[in-house]
């Protein structure tokens, strides 16, 4: 065998008998170090992967969302605004739509109404193949979600009723379910058609609650919302590029949870890491000695610093990745979930889309192992180039 | 047997797992276009704009065309309180407010 191979070998040999001589400390060490990583990755692949599904899934939203605000808050829009953006020249179509919030006082749950003519949307006549059971059209006909279903608990039943805001009943005739695939975007929907939304939230029939408008050409939708914008002062103009980017930024490293992981695995990191470049126990002291006096050189014994860290950091790292992994894709995320959906009662299991990148695993990597090897390599050169004689005295 | 040895028997048995784990990853990012197309057709033709994750406030509901800054806005005075603030970024987006 190669020399220089042999050496690391027997190196590495002596560093981990000198790890298991230690081993309940070098154990509790890994265990926090990789309970540390273990937060961390799993909060990138969640954060990374609700990113991915996101952009996935909604890549078709509607081009331009037109939304009227009232002392700065949203309110039903006139449909007497379609006849004003008739002529903006590139616009295709507009779809007015009703949507809204209905509270359940029962069971605490917030469903969401929606209604819009699919005759006026993109793949509106295939939106058949994504629901089980026929799509609203008459009176009080609704296709509901799989979580207001359950919410609802109608035991084979089809009518049900919901409340107006004057508190008079509104029945409701349930006549399809979307099928669980789509849960992650439909789960709280109660789908109906405009008159029946209208009439459940009083909305005037010559009002609607935003317009999705949708362009000729995609490459001029920032053009077309900038006309929009002009035309309808009053209105908040949103265009499929900044819900994409709103995406992005919900579940970035900026959101408050991140900070606080971030915050607590880089307190312990550096706890760990201060311990370790405080200096080295006497113990440790007069066991580089004794190896100096037996004839190992600075470079020799730091080396086997190098290979302990590594061994000891290394695991952790891999230990830590892989139950992320596990964590996020395999369990759902069951650790975030208290936290990703708070108080809602009605919530999709997260079938999200896996995404590791290696430039992820890499910034882990970066920010864990390589600090601890500094940490622990340092202390280690300063006690090696101690007399040996000083050092056992 | 040489400790080096059993560390390496170790690491390839955490290299078959991490594999494995890399190989159902793929399969399921294959079959994810055709699952999910159904919620493709959803978002098209309902003008779907936001995931269904947090239920419990507008703005952790659909964040991409709520207020931005409803958190605080609900009333004068008004604090934070829905435990997804906590989790989710204000989708601040200075963009917004009719100029896109």
């Amino acid at each position: 065998m190669n020399l220089s191979l042999e050496k690391q070998l027997n190196l590495l040999d002596y560093t981990l008998a000198s790890l298991r001589r230690r081993k309940l400390k070098n154990l509790g060490i890994m265990i926090v170090f990789a309970a540390v990583i273990f937060l961390v990755a799993s909060f990138q692949f969640l954060t990374a992967s609700l990113t991915a599904t996101a952009q996935d899934l909604l890549a078709e939203a509607p081009e331009i969302v037109v939304q009227k605000l009232s002392a700065g808050r949203q309110e039903a829009l006139p449909l007497s605004y379609l006849a004003r953006l008739q002529g903006v020249y590139g616009i295709r179509t507009i779809a007015p739509r009703i949507w809204g919030y209905y509270f359940s006082e029962t069971s605490g749950a917030n469903f969401t109404v929606l209604a819009v003519d699919p005759a006026l949307m993109p793949k509106g006549d295939r939106l058949f193949q994504a629901l089980d059971g026929q799509l609203p059209v008459g009176q009080g006909e609704v296709v509901l979600g799989s979580g207001v279903a359950a919410d609802l608990n109608l035991a084979g039943r089809r009518s049900f009723s919901l409340f107006r805001p004057d508190l008079t009943l509104k029945p409701l005739r349930v006549v399809g379910s979307f099928k669980s695939d789509t849960d992650l975007l439909t789960s709280d929907l109660i789908f109906t058609t405009p008159d029946e939304a209208r009439d459940l939230f009083t909305i005037a029939a010559d009002h609607c609650t935003d317009l999705c408008v949708y362009v000729a050409n995609p490459r001029e939708i920032s053009t077309i919302a900038k006309k929009i914008s002009a035309l309808l002062p009053g209105t908040r103009v949103l265009t499929r590029p900044q819900i994409s980017q709103t995406y992005r930024v919900v579940f970035g490293w900026r959101s408050g949870f991140a900070s606080i992981c971030l915050l607590t695995a880089l307190a312990a990191f550096i706890i760990l890491a201060w311990d370790k470049a405080s200096g080295l126990s006497a113990e440790e002291k007069r066991e580089i000695a004794i190896l100096k006096v037996l004839g190992w050189q600075t470079g020799d014994i730091l080396l086997l610093r190098c290979w302990e860290s590594l061994t000891v950091a290394g695991l952790a790292w891999l230990l830590g990745c892989t139950a992320a992994y596990l964590h996020v894709f395999l369990l759902g995320g069951e650790l975030f979930k208290p936290v990703l959906l708070g108080w809602s009662v009605i919530h999709p299991p997260l079938r999200l889309l896996p995404t590791v990148a290696a430039s992820d695993l890499l910034l882990i990597f970066t920010m864990s192992v390589v600090p601890y090897l500094a940490a622990t390599v340092i202390p280690a050169w300063r006690a090696a180039i101690i007399p040996p004689d000083a050092a056992i005295r | 047997m040489r400790p080096s040895l059993v560390l390496a028997l170790f690491l390839l048995a955490f290299g078959i797992l991490d594999s494995a784990l890399l190989w159902q990853s793929g399969q399921r990012r294959a079959a994810w276009p055709a699952r999910m197309a159904p919620a493709g057709i959803a978002t098209a033709a309902m003008g779907l704009t936001d995931l269904c994750l947090a239920t419990e406030a507008r703005y952790t509901r659909h964040p991409a065309v709520s207020d931005p800054m409803a958190p605080f806005m609900d009333h004068p005075g008004s604090l934070e309180h829905f435990p997804t603030g906590s989790f989710w970024a204000c989708p601040v987006d200075r963009q917004r407010g009719g100029k896109p």
